[in-house]
């Protein structure tokens, strides 16, 4: 049997994330549509900000580890 | 262990190692979760189906949850580190070569089975672990706020892979997020991340000893349902009881998870608002984990994971008499607060009933159920729909199981079992004093 947006039945498309399962690829094309149309941002911008969270976190985390490691010494 | 003053000062370490397995959850989740993406793409590249690209997405649930209590084992056997650095190196080797394959066989192989297995070794069953032997007081705090990585991965790694797709196309996308993987995620690791407080000197929860400076043997108390072997576990009921309750954990977050569009769409509700409820659930859930994981370490856990299930309950059955507009938005309310929640509470009732020793064994049994009883929920709820054309049954046996969830959790003696409440202080439980601190 086919679903309204075209799954199969038990295909794994996902709006309801709760461990690791994919997200739904139809609502993802939505939300992503309505936060460009919210923000107004280029992807190239959205790349930057979101990369430089995702660069800056463990740096950041691993500076912090270094000077409690070393105050605890 | 360490007394000296200075550890009075400044954040316990174990909210570093946290920090570090929160960005390996962030990135892990989110990625996986970042495969659906994707599935337009490689349906225009490759000529294929959504359903034949779904079945690296099925084949990876199934691996996945199947891997759980084999890494639990590792762990248990071998400490976190060594399988969770281990594991990520994997997951990022594999997030690269999945930018160049060509073809769906690539896609099952990689995705399917070798990224979803190594996923296993990141999972609550190994790093829930490390938790559980970091922290003990805050252990639900501690949980809760590495489960929220996962959340927060799906709100930064989605959308960056979604425009990193648009800019640089898929392939470039999967290799970002493999180097990021590699490059940041594996040496913050092996930086950060020690199995135990005693690697470092120290002592669970940042507590200090009260020594004059002389070595010492600090012996942890344990509950009396503790074992040295996790097979003599399951001649006790509270794994059974959790286990079950986690099943039916996995069969109604599946369930939704897989149809829930189709229910939306079979009650003439658009995509935009399924996805808007969407997005007030993710929301929902990201602070419903946070404020039970605050809340379990200062009552009795088994309560508030009784109350998870029977709110969900209540949100299933909302699916059945309420009218689909008005249902979709208590659904998002009422599931949201329970989404999440059941993980942090499972895994700390599972360290404060049999001790961390055989934590990762049996939580990644429990893991296992999860996913599971998921995969057959998703496939029996797409035969209801077929065979009735409506979801208003497999969401009434949704909403039983829940119900039978709740009760189940509430019956668990946790004051009977629970090391927070029934310690035995030194050589072992068989034979020894019990020092009481609560009644039931």
């Amino acid at each position: 049997m086919a679903g309204p947006i075209g799954t199969p039945f038990g295909a794994p498309r996902v709006p309801l994330l709760h461990h690791s399962e994919p997200i739904d690829p139809t609502l993802w094309e939505w939300l992503s549509a309505k936060i460009d149309h919210v923000l107004g941002i280029s992807p190239g911008v959205a790349v930057m900000v979101l990369g430089a969270f995702i660069v800056l976190f463990p740096i950041i985390v691993m500076i912090v580890a270094a000077r409690r490691r070393r105050g605890m010494k | 262990m360490r007394s000296d003053k200075s550890l009075r000062k400044g954040l316990f370490y174990g909210w570093y190692v946290i920090a570090a397995l929160f960005f390996m959850t962030l990135l892990a989740i989110g990625s996986r979760q970042g495969f659906g993406v994707f599935v337009e793409t490689w349906e225009k590249d490759w000529g294929v189906s959504t359903a034949t690209v779904s079945i690296a997405a099925s084949v990876g649930w199934l691996v996945n949850g199947l891997s759980q209590p084999l890494f639990g084992r590792l762990t248990d056997l071998y400490g976190g580190r060594k399988v969770v650095i281990p594991s990520l190196l994997v997951m990022g080797v594999a997030t690269i070569g999945i930018a160049s394959i060509s073809n769906i066989y690539g896609l099952i192989a990689l995705y399917g089975f070798v990224i979803s297995f190594a996923s296993g070794g990141v999972s609550p069953a190994t790093t829930g672990v490390i938790v559980a032997r970091w922290f003990e007081r805050r252990r639900g705090m501690a949980m809760a706020v590495l489960v929220a990585g996962g959340s927060v991965g799906g709100l930064i790694v989605v959308p960056f892979m979604s425009y990193a797709l648009i800019e640089f196309g898929w392939r470039t996308a999967w290799l970002i997020v493999g180097i990021a993987a590699l490059g940041l995620g594996v040496p913050l690791l092996l930086f950060v991340v020690r199995s135990r407080p005693s690697d470092m000197g120290l002592a669970i929860d940042g507590e200090e000893s009260q020594d004059s400076g002389e070595a010492e043997v600090v012996v942890r108390p344990v509950g009396p349902n503790y074992v040295d072997k996790w097979r003599d576990s399951f001649s006790s009921k509270p794994i059974w009881q959790l286990s079950f309750a986690y099943w039916v954990c996995g069969i109604t977050t599946a369930s939704i998870a897989v149809h829930f569009v189709r229910w939306a769409v079979s009650e003439d509700i658009s995509i935009g608002t399924a996805a808007l409820a969407f997005g007030l659930l993710s929301g929902i859930n990201a602070v419903g984990v946070l404020a039970i994981g605050i809340l379990s370490d200062r009552w009795q856990r088994k309560n508030l994971l009784g109350a998870v299930y029977l709110v969900r309950a209540i949100a299933f059955i909302s699916l059945i008499v309420l009218p689909g507009s008005s249902a979709i938005w208590v659904f998002a309310v009422v599931g949201g607060m329970s989404w999440l929640a059941t993980v942090p509470l499972t895994a700390s009732l599972t360290a404060d009933v049999y001790g961390v020793r055989n934590l990762g064994t049996l939580f990644g049994f429990a893991n296992m159920a999860h996913q599971l009883g998921g995969a057959a929920a998703v496939i029996l709820f797409g035969w209801a729909f077929t065979v009735w054309g409506s979801y208003d049954i497999p969401f009434a046996v949704g909403a039983a199981t829940l119900l039978a969830a709740g009760i189940v959790s509430l019956s668990i003696r946790e004051k009977a079992h629970s090391v927070r409440y029934v310690q035995v202080p030194v050589g072992g439980a068989a034979g020894s004093e019990l020092i009481k601190q609560g009644g039931d």
